[in-house]
């Protein structure tokens, strides 16, 4: 009796998951929302303007596979750490959160093709009196936790044996820090510098050098099982090149220059 | 809705630098009871002495402990202290915010305790001829504190819980900080979380249960 009650409950939860679980991407069509993860905390990719609104580079990007997809973008502000379980948890579709595609993280969530690609700069504190990258040697180095450059910079600091890493929950909390003369360093995306080193928020702080590492190639994420949404979002990275969307894209937030170049020589995906 | 393979081992693997981070979040929580006890019974001797100065920095002290959420006191101690050019490493801003709420709480339950004892016993005890502060020392902080032990562990508890926060001033040795940093490595965010979880559970289990041999020895009567 007992036994087949519970028989019955699992067979009935079966098919409600079958149910549900059909695809993302018929999901989304036929809810009419598409609920993008954005880090609002990453200008110029993803910020807040004068009114509090979500604007920037990513947010556009999320409108715009909205659009194609024919639903409504809804943006959900999501902090780098909180990427992943926010998609986990069915609170958003995609990420477009400036995500770099290791292949670490691969093994948990599925990659598109890449989208943007940034380029890092060393930004300093000028007391530090640093010339190049090479001078954070032995330094105290903070970065955003959780993203590309602070693994990179980690890294670095374990290998050459001396100095100290710390990494602070936000971007906006790294360059207080610097600011501040809490930490003589960072290393964050030439964008984000050159934003916050105009911007006058964070006085005493100067680019120092480029930081010499593989472009920090980012793209858009979804479950990893979800080949008909990866399929449609590769798919939609290519058209935003082609249709010159892309370099639009870059001139109204990043600014003038070429865009950085998408593929890699040598090889295809 | 939750499609989502759990994959145990690959937290499994990151194990032993989780537990390293573990014994670090022990040494903090230790270390901030033990200071947090010395504060809290200056912080109660300055209200009992009378001093309108003194117990008015100790009104101070735990009406903040106590009615501000402890991720500001951290915060404070670390972006807001620096504004005045003090900079502490984010373990000393760590243990000193959590220090200072865990003082605010305890100098609490101090005054809870204290108002457990009569007061006849400091009167027999100053008419045996011993100095208000000697009276203080020998007869009341005994009781006081066996009264308050439970609590005392109770906020010890409440300090290795609190040393998660420290991933907001830099914080990345800790058990809390160990496992962001392996969270942003591998996205892994479910199975790491679930054993920090699971390994501050045990950590908090211990502590009750030492608690409780330490009691069974400390107070037989």
């Amino acid at each position: 009796m007992k036994k087949s009650v519970v028989l019955g409950g699992l067979m009935a939860a079966t098919c409600i998951a079958s149910a549900a679980s059909a695809d993302m991407l018929d999901d989304i069509i036929s809810s009419g929302t598409l609920r993008c993860a954005v880090v609002l905390d990453f200008p110029p990719m993803g910020m807040r303007d004068a009114s509090n609104n979500p604007v920037g580079f990513d947010v556009d990007y999320c409108n715009d596979l909205a659009a194609a997809l024919g639903v409504k973008a809804e943006i959900v502000e999501t902090a780098f750490p909180e990427r992943i379980p926010a998609l986990m948890a069915g609170r958003v579709d995609v990420g477009v959160a400036s995500t770099s595609d290791t292949l670490e993280r691969a093994k948990t969530v599925g990659f598109s093709i890449p989208y943007y690609s940034f380029e890092n700069a060393v930004v300093g504190n000028e007391k530090a009196g640093m010339k190049t990258w090479e001078d954070m040697k032995g330094k105290t180095v903070g970065a955003t936790a959780g993203t590309y450059e602070a693994i990179w910079i980690e890294g670095k600091i374990k290998e050459w044996g001396e100095g100290q890493f710390r990494p602070y929950q936000t971007q906006a909390d790294v360059f207080l820090a610097l600011s501040q003369g809490q930490i003589d360093a960072t290393v964050a995306t030439v964008e984000v510098s050159e934003a916050n080193v105009k911007s006058g928020n964070f006085p005493g702080i100067a680019i120092v050098d480029k930081a010499p590492m593989v472009p920090d190639y980012v793209a858009l994420f979804t479950m990893r099982q979800e080949y008909g949404l990866i399929n449609y979002l590769d798919l939609f990275v290519n058209q935003q090149v082609r249709t010159g969307r892309y370099a639009e894209l870059y001139k109204k937030w990043v600014g003038e220059g070429v865009p950085a170049d998408l593929t890699v020589k040598g090889v295809s995906r | 809705m939750f499609s989502y393979t759990f994959q145990w081992n690959q937290a499994l693997n990151r194990l032993p630098a989780m537990l390293d981070g573990a014994w670090v979040t022990m040494q903090i929580a230790v270390l901030s009871m033990v200071l947090g006890i010395l504060f809290a019974i200056v912080l109660t001797g300055c209200r009992l002495s009378g001093n309108r100065i003194l117990s008015g920095f100790a009104t101070t002290w735990i009406e903040v402990a106590r009615n501000t959420p402890a991720l500001f006191q951290i915060y404070m101690a670390h972006f807001g202290v620096a504004s005045f050019g003090l900079y502490f490493s984010p373990i000393t801003s760590l243990l000193i915010g959590i220090t200072f709420n865990n003082a605010g709480y305890l100098a609490e339950n101090f005054r809870g305790a204290l108002k457990a004892i009569p007061d006849t016993q400091t009167r027999a005890a100053r008419s045996l001829g011993l100095t208000p502060i000697k009276a203080f020392g020998y007869v009341i902080l005994p009781q006081m504190l066996r009264i308050s032990f439970l609590p005392i562990t109770n906020q010890m508890v409440w300090a290795v819980l609190m040393t998660s926060l420290g991933v907001t001033v830099g914080m990345n040795t800790d058990l809390y900080g160990v496992t962001q940093d392996l969270n942003a490595l591998t996205f892994r965010t479910f199975e790491l979380f679930a054993l920090a979880a699971v390994i501050f559970y045990v950590i908090v289990k211990l502590i009750n249960f030492g608690a409780r041999l330490l009691a069974a020895r400390l107070f037989r009567y």
